[in-house]
């Protein structure tokens, strides 16, 4: 294979990236070490030279980053698919509004994503942080180097199995796998992309990822500044910086979780927000420490207590995230979580990762706890910092417990290590187990995030503070319980922990809103904690209502109940079967499957929603439009995209569950279509013809004899079908037909309608989806209502306008011309010159019909279009004008047969798939949920913005 | 800092108070043997039986998926799944469900399915329209 000189690869720009990975990869352990020697050197004047050299080592790293990212970029957008990434994420087909998602899709994406942030984070601390600059961008182009590692994608060790260290996002697809193919030298022309799962070609796959690796990003900063502090002593002077940092990257990486739920709820059809999976746990789990890191860090600049948690918590935050990326990156919880990345073997890079750092944060922490400064005196019961401070081990504890529970499989692979006959253990039930714990959290949350306002930092005398305190807090539970009952009424609490919790939200709530007004008196650039705390509870009664209060309305009524203890039939049937047209109630509405409709490979239902009073007038109505998303081939269903209508108070969500498996997979429609069973009738027109068919029961021996019955009622040789696009020189015949069947009531009309288009046959059958049968026209129509010109036997007339003349029995009058003639066969042409004879005829049964042969002259030429009446086989053609007698010369012919019986077929195995599998539920208050989360980040912002103001 | 001790051993006790009700609601996963003699709800591992029916028609009841699987124990039953048949069902391999056993058959109201990653995807992807 070696001896293969490849054509049409474009190598150049993979060695330009491979370049840049080494280089970053080089460039960040020379600034790590240039600013580690700065920090040590830092009152010498080797300072400004060690620091010069690390600014330029992290220029180049970040150049570097920048190059990859760039590279890849082109790569994509070009497809070039001689790589594996490209191969991997792109396709032909893929809008170039999802390249961004189709880079991050990928594990060597997000990692890039993450350095890309990193970068940027640490070119803003080259510019602000001034005395930090050094140990702080040593500390991140440390982390730098690991994350970098994971990309390297080269050999170490020796022997025969070098181990790989990194996983290389510019490798050649070639390099990867052995296949055939390259065994061609032209072989990169021939390869196609895989594109990007389609389940992530979603807008918010374009925002989430930025934003939550921003967050994960950002929680570096802090970490740093604490390696930072620990490492120069200076446990004082780093308060004030981390605290912005910190805020800023609460709020974001907030941001970033609260987008993950939004688009689980959005856009995919999980049917809620939060599902504590593993990914989910392991990124709150972080945002959990850092806010707590924040309060903490509020508690050592107000009283210089705390310093020690503040470091503890910033360290465990940045830690949590290396833990987090191992977990969800490692493929460990395979088994738990439906959106863990899978192994690709960098398990061990990543454990380094973790053990590097935890060893860091505890030799540090290790080597100068003693010195971090501490007051002598402990905090008082009745200040703010004692229960700011008793709040933050509520959210470490709350942590740890996530922590724990979702590290199952992590403990699981620990003890199967030393005792391989260890059955791992598995959480049954995962979303109750959580939140019978994170409830009494929360509630903790709420009471002391309320009274603790209330409160002074440095109390020292509360009996005088006692009563304003008192008076307070007083108030405040008074308007919670009056809220909290008004509360009620309008979603049930339906146990008493979800009421004490209701409570306590809502007295954040009050709390909190008594804070802003009386205490700091509506000075927003104070309000942030108000405004997080208020956005807290807010979002904890939004909880309550949209989760406790969620209502699946195509809750089937038909369940079998008792099936399973513990499971009430509402959670099992969630779907419900909806017929076309047919409007099903599911209170309080009554829903209809109206339309579908199908544009490349998205297929968009529209779903009616109506409600009405009691006199049944309608009282609101509206359509949702849930769609599904085809693969390439048209036989599998990729995504399926809910659709919601929005209230103030309320969501109602709509999903496609499923389709008939003939909507599904077009292949198998094929094969179905294949396998009707289509009987020939021959019908007279007008006159019933029956069918017997008989049906074997499943499982019975036993055959069930139904007798169908088809009418021809008439011809239409300029029919119409839904599906039937006339072209210009189409000879297309429809048949309107009624058939009905003994067992079932109503007589059924449909008009399938056949095409001959040159010499290919279009068949448009219709389904009767009552009677599970299909009808199409044979063939053998065209023979039995055309008559070949060549058996006519025209004879001409010459007639004056007005004249009659009897013909077979017929009256016929040429009764004028009519210039603007229309003729099915007919597109009128600029240069012609055309008329049709207006010939009116009385049938010897006393019925009139009309007839418009046309005459014309095209191009100097004249042409002839001949009409007929198919009842009586009439045929008129218009072959003649003389100007000078003003005279008209026709031809008329009589078929010697009328039209024949219409040979029609029907089949009676076609199984209905007129209609949706429809999942649809109430979430009442979810706004509560996304206003108060966001309230609470926005608060952190507020805070964040008054505090960058301020000098270092 | 007493008091902050304080509370923090309470805390623990509380932690370990609350880590003894949890194993209630772990369990290893079970086999159908053992789902059978247990009746409990239990979560069961296994592989998918290409080779068996599946049966999902929702005109019958959209809320009704059956299909089998072999147990860690090579054990093989019919399983109901109470929702609708997922995409790409045939292709998972490994599936872990969450029910109980009813009659002969497992009844399950969760389902968690482990498909192959296309990066493990030895099949080098070819234009259709080069061949």
């Amino acid at each position: 294979m070696q001896d293969i000189q490849y054509i049409g690869e474009h190598l150049l720009p993979g060695q330009v990236g491979q370049a840049a990975i080494v280089a970053s990869f080089v460039a960040s352990l020379f600034a790590g070490i240039s600013y580690f020697f700065a920090t040590q050197r830092r009152d010498t004047e080797e300072y400004e030279t060690w620091r010069g050299m690390g600014r330029w080592g992290f220029l180049v790293h970040g150049l570097s980053i920048f190059t990859i990212i760039g590279v890849m970029f082109y790569l994509m957008v070009n497809q070039y698919y001689e790589y594996q990434y490209v191969q991997a994420h792109v396709s032909e087909d893929l809008p170039f509004k999802y390249i961004f998602s189709a880079f991050w899709e990928g594990q060597e994406g997000s990692f890039l994503l993450w350095m890309f942030w990193h970068v940027i984070l640490g070119l803003v601390l080259m510019a602000t942080a001034r005395q930090w600059e050094a140990p702080t961008l040593s500390i991140l182009s440390l982390i730098q180097l690991f994350i970098g590692s994971m990309i390297l994608g080269i050999y170490v060790g020796f022997g025969d199995e070098p181990s790989r260290l990194g996983s290389n996002p510019l490798m050649l697809l070639r390099d990867v796998m052995d296949a055939p193919i390259f065994a061609k030298a032209d072989y990169a022309a021939q390869l196609t992309g895989s594109g990007l799962n389609p389940l992530l070609q979603n807008y918010w796959m374009t925002i989430h990822p930025p934003t939550l690796f921003l967050g994960f990003a950002s929680t570096s900063i802090p970490f740093c500044y604490a390696i930072a502090a620990l490492w120069t002593k200076e446990h004082k002077a780093w308060l004030q910086p981390t605290l912005r940092w910190a805020l800023f990257s609460g709020g974001i990486l907030g941001i970033g979780i609260l987008m993950g739920g939004a688009w689980a709820y959005e856009a995919l059809s999980f049917g809620g927000y939060w599902a504590w999976d593993p990914v989910e746990n392991m990124s709150l789990v972080p945002w959990l420490i850092l806010v707590a890191g924040i309060h903490t860090n509020l508690i050592a600049r107000s009283t210089g207590h705390s310093v020690r948690s503040t470091y503890i918590y910033y360290l465990l935050t940045f830690l949590f995230i290396v833990y987090s990326t191992f977990l969800t990156r490692s493929g460990v919880l395979g088994d738990t979580s439906v959106h863990a990345f899978t192994e690709m073997g960098l398990e061990w890079q990543l454990v380094a990762f973790i053990v590097f750092f935890l060893g860091l944060s505890g030799a540090m922490m290790a080597l100068r706890f003693k010195g971090i400064p501490s007051p002598q005196k402990e905090e008082d019961t009745a200040s703010k910092e004692f229960w700011m401070f008793i709040g933050t081990l509520v959210l470490l504890f709350s942590a740890l417990i996530i922590t724990a529970s979702t590290s199952l499989p992590v403990y699981n692979k620990i003890v199967q290590f030393f005792d391989p006959a260890f059955e791992g253990r598995v959480i049954t039930d995962p979303e109750p187990h959580y939140n019978k714990y994170q409830l009494w959290i929360a509630i903790f949350i709420g009471v002391l995030s309320g009274i603790a306002q209330y409160l002074r930092y440095r109390e020292t005398n509360f009996k005088k503070y006692a009563s304003k305190f008192g008076l307070h807090t007083g108030i405040a539970l008074a308007a919670t319980a009056v809220l909290t009952y008004i509360a009620t009424l309008w979603i049930e609490a339906k146990a008493w922990q979800y009421l004490v919790l209701l409570f306590f939200g809502i007295f954040t709530i009050a709390t909190n809103v008594d804070y802003l007004l009386t205490f700091i008196r509506g000075n927003l650039k104070l309000a942030g904690s108000a405004f997080s705390h208020i956005g807290f509870g807010i979002m904890v009664v939004g909880i309550l209502a949209s989760g406790l209060n969620k209502r699946i309305i195509s809750n089937n009524p038909f369940v079998m109940d008792g099936l399973i203890e513990g499971a009430t039939s509402e959670e099992l049937r969630r779907n419900i079967l909806l017929f076309k047209d047919s409007p099903l109630i599911m209170p309080p509405y009554e829903v209809t499957y109206i339309a579908d409709t199908v544009d490349t490979f998205t297929r968009t239902f529209t779903v009616n929603y109506k409600r009405r009073d009691k006199e049944g007038n309608v009282v609101e109505e509206f359509n949702l439009h849930p769609n599904v998303l085809y693969d390439k081939s048209f036989t599998k269903i990729a995504a399926s995209n809910p659709s919601t209508k929005r209230y103030w108070n309320r969501d109602i969500f709509t999903h496609i569950a499923s389709l008939p498996q003939v909507e599904i997979d077009m292949e198998y429609r094929r094969q179905r279509e294949d396998s009707l069973n289509y009987q020939v009738l021959n019908a007279p027109i007008g006159q019933s013809v029956s069918l017997v068919d008989t049906v074997p029961l499943k499982e019975v021996d036993t055959f069930v004899v139904k007798t169908y019955r088809a009418t021809v009622e008439h011809i239409n040789r300029t029919p119409t079908h839904p599906d039937y696009q006339p072209e210009e020189g189409d000879i297309a015949i429809g048949a309107t037909i009624q058939v009905e069947r003994d067992d079932e009531e109503g007589v059924f009309t449909v008009n399938p309608v056949l095409v001959l288009r040159g010499q290919l046959l279009y068949s448009y059958p219709e389904q009767i989806n009552a009677l599970n049968a299909k009808v199409r026209l044979n063939e053998g129509v065209f023979d039995a209502v055309f008559s070949p010109e060549t058996d006519l036997d025209y004879r001409s007339f010459t007639f004056r306008q007005g004249d009659k003349i009897e013909y077979n029995g017929y009256q016929i009058q040429f009764a004028g011309f009519n210039r603007k003639p229309e003729h099915p066969n007919y597109v009128p042409r600029e240069e012609d010159v055309a008329v049709s004879a207006m010939i009116s005829v009385q049938a010897p049964d006393g019925n009139s019909y009309l007839a418009q042969p046309v005459y014309l002259i095209r191009g100097n030429r004249p042409f002839n279009l001949k009409d007929e009446i198919p009842e009586k086989g009439l045929h008129f053609r218009f072959t003649g004008i003389d100007p000078t007698s003003e005279t008209v010369e026709l031809q008329i012919a009589q078929a010697s047969k009328t039209t024949q019986a219409i040979p029609i077929e029907l089949a009676t195995n076609s199984l209905r798939s007129d209609y949706i599998v429809l999942e649809a539920i109430e979430f009442p208050g979810i706004n509560l949920f996304w206003f108060g989360a966001t309230l609470m980040m926005l608060g952190m912002f507020v805070s964040m913005g008054r505090r960058i103001g301020k000098s270092v | 800092m007493k008091k902050i001790y304080i509370v923090a051993i309470l805390m623990i006790v509380a932690a370990i108070a609350l880590l003894t009700t949890a194993a209630d609601d772990m369990s290893t996963y079970a086999t159908f043997s053992q789902a059978t003699r247990s009746g409990d709800r239990v979560k069961i591992a296994g592989q998918l039986s290409k080779d068996k029916e599946m049966y999902y028609n929702p005109a019958e009841d959209p809320n009704y998926f059956s299909f089998y699987i072999k147990d860690t124990e090579g054990e093989e039953r019919k399983v109901v799944l109470l929702s609708e048949k997922p995409q790409d069902f045939e292709l998972s391999e490994q599936i872990v469900l969450t029910g109980q056993m009813k009659d002969e058959a497992f009844v399950a109201t969760d389902m968690l399915m482990k498909c192959p990653s296309k990066y493990k995807d030895e099949e080098v992807y070819i234009k259709n329209e080069g061949k």
